[in-house]
């Protein structure tokens, strides 16, 4: 065991990162130590530690550029500047320890500690606390410089070199613990009646909206279970000209509901903004509704809680649908995720009330499945984090500490998807991989195995609608169709319509809308994929056969050949075929001529078709001759005479063939043989 | 080799006069293009199955176009024969200290090199769309372009010490310019650009090979008259001492080109691979950059600009920026595919419109 004198603490930018640090600080404090803390001006940390009563310096410091790119010789800079301040204050301050929670704030202290190291003129300690599940990009770089990782949570371990990473838990500020049920009651400004499931949901102190709204939307799908439940909602301190927490959860109140279901509402609901013990909620509640930010999960194991999670998404490295994903696997918490929505032309994270409702009503009245997440819940963390991280950092054996966490996820041997998810351009690789090879039999559970994991795929992909760049949105389209998303359709169908013209340079190239040809001939795509005709779709396939670029009518004329006899009023389509029918491009006008023998008749398709006995290009007079046959076979002509005499006349001289090879069939027949032998002798 | 033993040898000894023969280009030229093509249909069929027996053959590509022509599993490293063939007969018949042909045979190496580099990255990741990486190759493509520019500009450069930075255009007797400046910068991307245009025409049995030929065969032509002082005098061309080495050169090519088409015509049992078509690209860039021709790439290599200017256009601008397709498909030997036409109908439209374009790009040898 060393003596430690002076503990140098950084790490910054939100609470979750300060809390952490001061949390450890005030473990290894004893008579004789001396702190400082090194922050960045502006943030939370210049606020909350001096509170501490801790001497906060400051270096300067910012994110890594989002972007990357031409953002980063500043980023450089900053990062050398801050570096440069902060080796003048380890030199003056000379610690024996240096703990860094993490986030950007951390890394000019940690980096100067490594080169003074390097130059042997300071013999430092440093140590990593990574708080997520998925550790940050600059976490992950500082990590070879730390003497060890202390983590939170057991997926996190094989991120960062074995030897060096240890699994000590979350450094939780207060204690957290339940007090008697009876007491806590007492204490509450409000009165719970006997007998009510008890549901507490918050989104942090500072609040979320989209839990905050979801959460006023359910309420119309709980007023039938009001004899049963309780909901506690804390709406949170979150306030800007652009979002009030709480003004905006009275007014939607309010707006949404008429006074008799305001009254029957009241009778199971109660909101506040903040909570100034929400031990005593802790511990009167059934169940928790929250975000899945790392302090919050482990209160809520801390307590033992069953939770239903709302990650935030689109964090760096998702952390949170990490956080939340590791909590569900353990068992003690069940997903939902908040969905891109588009209204009036913008798009925003939301989350459907009737889901919400649904998943409320079905966790919190299912006895038997609550005890069992209360235990899994409870089992999910390490709760001596303090203790054991103070041990590691002393150097004595933290064996002695804290008994070993009594969750232990799966190795990382049995399967990579485990435990880290594929990122969207891999899922997409492997999606197209299973629909190439299965093709009318594919389904997107072959690829993605957890129901669970095909939500939040759904969920991430349907985030990249709202991107700015338009290949991002693409790949969203591509994934959504591949993943089975029919219920996205609408979104993608409003991209489809929005008709917001490109960049003036754009539209000089041959560039025509904002929402690229691409992406509008994959929404296309998509509604064959998806095999969902809706009227909207069809005013949608409708309005296609008119845009610019030629793939989009091309696809809305396979698509007419797709859904054929399903189309209700099939008389515009055949008019906007017969339109398009003289396309100058190829590809169009023979997609029409085969869609027109599908949907059309002796009136109108039948003429046109034979007409094209002359065109320029055989494909287009070979897919005149497909449609002919769709229109013979669907009985639709049955003047024989007239075909006989017509069709000969087509021009069946061709420019193309396609080659045979025969020792490429004999392969084939033989390779046919042996895996159907294979398949009567394989019993034995 | 051949042509130095005869210089050595026939003035002292009267029974080997006929040796005299090397120092003549035309017979050097026959000897040269008959080494080749005999070297290159001996040892193809070599080739072709010990690829086979390597596993070194065509990955599957997305292209877009049909499978049913689907041709994965063709060994594709047929450049390298062609490059060995050429390089060896070089060795026998050419002139080896001369500075025009130096350039031409190191251009052909170098971009050799860089294709099968990245011809033994896709058959080592097992897909036709995983090579070396772009930055990468460009990267090596511009130390050689830069090499290129030095050694014009510099004191072993094959033109006259007068031409230097001179920058020609066809049917205009004098340089447009000559400055150095302005003359180092538009070699090396001329290198670059030209050097790659080979590679993306490339994609069909035999699409490549017979207007390299035609290419290779005019510049060939080029130099032997721009290195023989009469014609140079009566055509108004300042005289390449030396540049009549280049027709020896293009002979060769042409042989291992006709003895490689033996193999790679359709339907292919071999493909040039990027081994070959960078190589080609390397010579042709190359060839054009010592004898002054430049601008007349733009005729004589058309075929091959619009296959590169297509497959580019469809890519970065189309595909990449626009988010749409600019034409139905690019390059331009696929868009004629996709429109109906069969692959041997396309190879050979575009080596007659190559032919043309090469018969105008000899005219202009007169026009000006």
């Amino acid at each position: 065991m060393e003596i430690i004198r002076r503990v140098l603490l950084t790490g910054g930018g939100t609470a979750g990162h300060v809390n952490p640090a001061l949390a450890i600080g005030s473990a290894l404090r004893s008579e004789d130590t001396e702190f400082m803390y090194v922050g960045v001006r502006d943030r939370i940390e210049e606020e909350i530690v001096p509170r501490e009563g801790m001497p906060l310096e400051f270096v300067r410091a910012v994110p890594y550029p989002a972007g990357g790119g031409a953002k980063l010789p500043k980023f450089f800079l900053d990062l050398s500047v801050g570096v440069g301040q902060a080796m003048l204050l380890l030199l003056r301050f000379r610690p024996d320890v240096i703990v860094g929670t993490g986030s950007y704030v951390a890394a000019p202290a940690i980096i100067a500690a490594a080169l003074l190291k390097k130059l042997w003129l300071l013999r430092p300690r440093i140590f990593l606390h990574e708080q997520n599940a998925v550790p940050g990009k600059l976490n992950k770089l500082m990590a070879r410089f730390a003497d060890k990782i202390l983590v939170t949570f057991p997926e996190t371990l094989h991120y960062f070199p074995k030897r060096k990473s240890e699994l000590v838990g979350y450094p939780l500020r207060r204690r957290i613990a339940a007090i008697p049920r009876e007491e806590a009651l007492r204490r509450l400004d409000f009165s719970i009646p006997d007998g009510r499931r008890v549901v507490l949901a918050f989104g942090g102190s500072q609040g979320s909206r989209t839990l905050n709204h979801a959460l006023i939307d359910a309420l119309e799908y709980l007023i039938p279970y009001r004899d049963r439940l309780y909901i506690i909602h804390g709406v949170g301190l979150y306030k800007t000209p652009e979002y009030d927490a709480a003004a905006d959860t009275g007014e939607r109140l309010l707006r949404q509901y008429d006074a008799m279901q305001l009254t029957s509402i009241e009778s199971f609901y109660t909101w506040r903004p903040y909570f100034h013990n929400i031990q005593h909620l802790y511990s009167v509640c059934n169940m928790v509704i929250a975000r899945a930010g790392a302090g919050s999960l482990n209160e809520i194991s801390a307590i033992g809680l069953p939770a239903l999670i709302i990650p935030k998404a689109g964090l760096p490295g998702n952390h949170q649908v990490m956080n939340a994903r590791a909590m569900e696997r353990a068992g003690g918490a069940e997903v939902i995720y908040e969905q891109t929505t588009r209204t009036d032309g913008r798009f925003s994270e939301a989350l459907d009330g009737k889901v919400l409702a649904e998943k409320i009503i079905a966790l919190a009245l299912n006895d038997s499945r609550l005890l069992q997440m209360r235990l899994r819940s409870r089992a999910f963390l390490n709760h001596d984090a303090l203790p054991k991280i103070a041990a590691i950092i002393r150097g004595e054996s933290p064996q002695d500490a804290a008994p070993l966490p009594r969750y232990t996820p799966p190795p990382m041997n049995s399967t990579p998807e485990d435990t880290s998810l594929p990122g969207n351009q891999e899922l997409l690789t492997r999606l197209e991989r299973e629909y190439r090879s299965q093709g009318a039999q594919y389904k997107p559970k072959n690829v993605v195995a957890r129901a669970e994991d095909l939500e939040y795929f759904k969920s991430r992909a349907n985030t990249l609608l709202a991107s700015a760049s338009w290949q991002e949105r693409n790949l969203g389209v591509k994934l959504l169709g591949l993943l089975n998303a029919q219920e996205k359709l609408p979104t993608m169908l409003a991209l489809l319509a929005e008709r917001k013209r490109a960049p003036f340079l754009k539209r000089l190239f041959g560039g025509d809308y904002n929402q690229v040809g691409f992406i509008r001939r994959n929404i296309v795509m998509a509604t064959i994929r998806l095999n969902v005709l809706t009227p909207d779709v069809e005013s949608a396939l409708l309005g296609g056969f008119k845009d610019p670029y030629y793939e989009v009518r091309e696809a809305c004329a396979l698509a007419a050949s797709h859904f054929n006899d399903r189309i209700a009023n099939p008389r515009p389509f055949i008019q906007a075929l017969l339109d398009i029918l003289g396309d100058s491009n190829l590809d169009v006008a023979s997609a029409a001529a085969e869609a027109l023998g599908k949907l059309g008749g002796k009136q109108d398709a039948l003429a046109a078709l034979l007409h094209l006995w002359d065109a320029k290009y055989w494909r287009l007079r070979a897919a005149a001759l497909r449609g002919l046959l769709h229109l013979v076979e669907r009985g639709r002509v049955t003047d024989w005479r007239m075909l006989e005499n017509r069709v000969p006349q087509f021009i069946l001289t061709s420019t193309d063939f396609r080659p045979h090879f025969e020792i490429k069939s004999s392969y084939q027949l033989l390779m046919e043989a042996i895996s159907r032998k294979k398949e009567t002798t394989a019993p034995q | 080799m051949i042509y130095f033993l005869g210089k050595l040898l026939h003035p002292h000894f009267g029974t080997l006069s006929f040796l005299r023969l090397a120092e003549y280009i035309s017979a050097r030229a026959i000897g040269a293009a008959l080494t080749a093509i005999i070297l290159t249909l001996w040892l193809t069929p070599i080739v072709i199955r010990h690829l086979h027996r390597k596993g070194l053959v065509d990955q599957w590509r997305n292209t877009g176009v049909d499978a049913a022509f689907d041709k994965a599993g063709t060994p594709s490293m047929g450049g390298a024969v062609v490059v060995g063939c050429v390089l060896v007969s070089c060795l026998a018949w050419c002139n080896l200290s001369n500075m025009f042909l130096v350039a031409v045979l190191a251009g052909m190496a170098w971009f050799g090199m860089i294709g099968f580099l990245d011809d033994r990255a896709k058959a080592r990741f097992h897909s036709g769309d995983l090579g070396m990486s772009e930055p990468k190759k460009l990267m090596l493509q511009g130390l050689f372009a830069a090499a290129l520019v030095a050694l014009m500009l510099g004191p072993w450069s094959p033109l006259p010490a007068d031409q230097m930075g001179a920058f020609y255009v066809p049917f205009l007797k004098f340089p447009v310019f000559q400055s150095v400046w302005a003359y180092a910068p538009i070699v090396f991307l001329f290198v670059i650009v030209v050097g790659n245009s080979v590679n993306i025409a490339d994609g069909m049995d035999g699409l490549a090979i017979v207007p390299s030929v035609f290419v290779l065969g005019v510049l060939g032509l080029f130099g032997y008259f721009l290195g023989n002082a009469i014609y140079a005098r009566y055509l108004n061309y300042p005289l390449l001492a030396g540049a009549g080495e280049l027709a020896v050169f293009a002979s060769a090519f042409a042989g291992a080109g006709i003895g490689f088409l033996w193999f790679n015509a359709y339907p292919a049992q071999i493909f040039l691979g990027d081994t070959g078509s960078m190589a080609i690209g390397g010579a042709i860039a190359t060839a054009c950059v010592v004898l002054q021709q430049e601008v007349l790439f733009l005729i004589l290599g058309g075929m091959f600009l619009t296959e590169a200017v297509t497959s580019q256009i469809q890519d970065k601008i189309g595909v990449r920026w626009l988010g749409r397709r600019i034409f139905m498909r690019a390059p331009i030997h696929h868009q004629m595919q996709h429109k109906g036409l069969a692959e041997t109908k396309v190879v050979i439209r575009l080596w007659i419109v190559s032919g043309i374009l090469a018969l105008a790009a000899l005219a202009t040898l007169k026009l000006r």
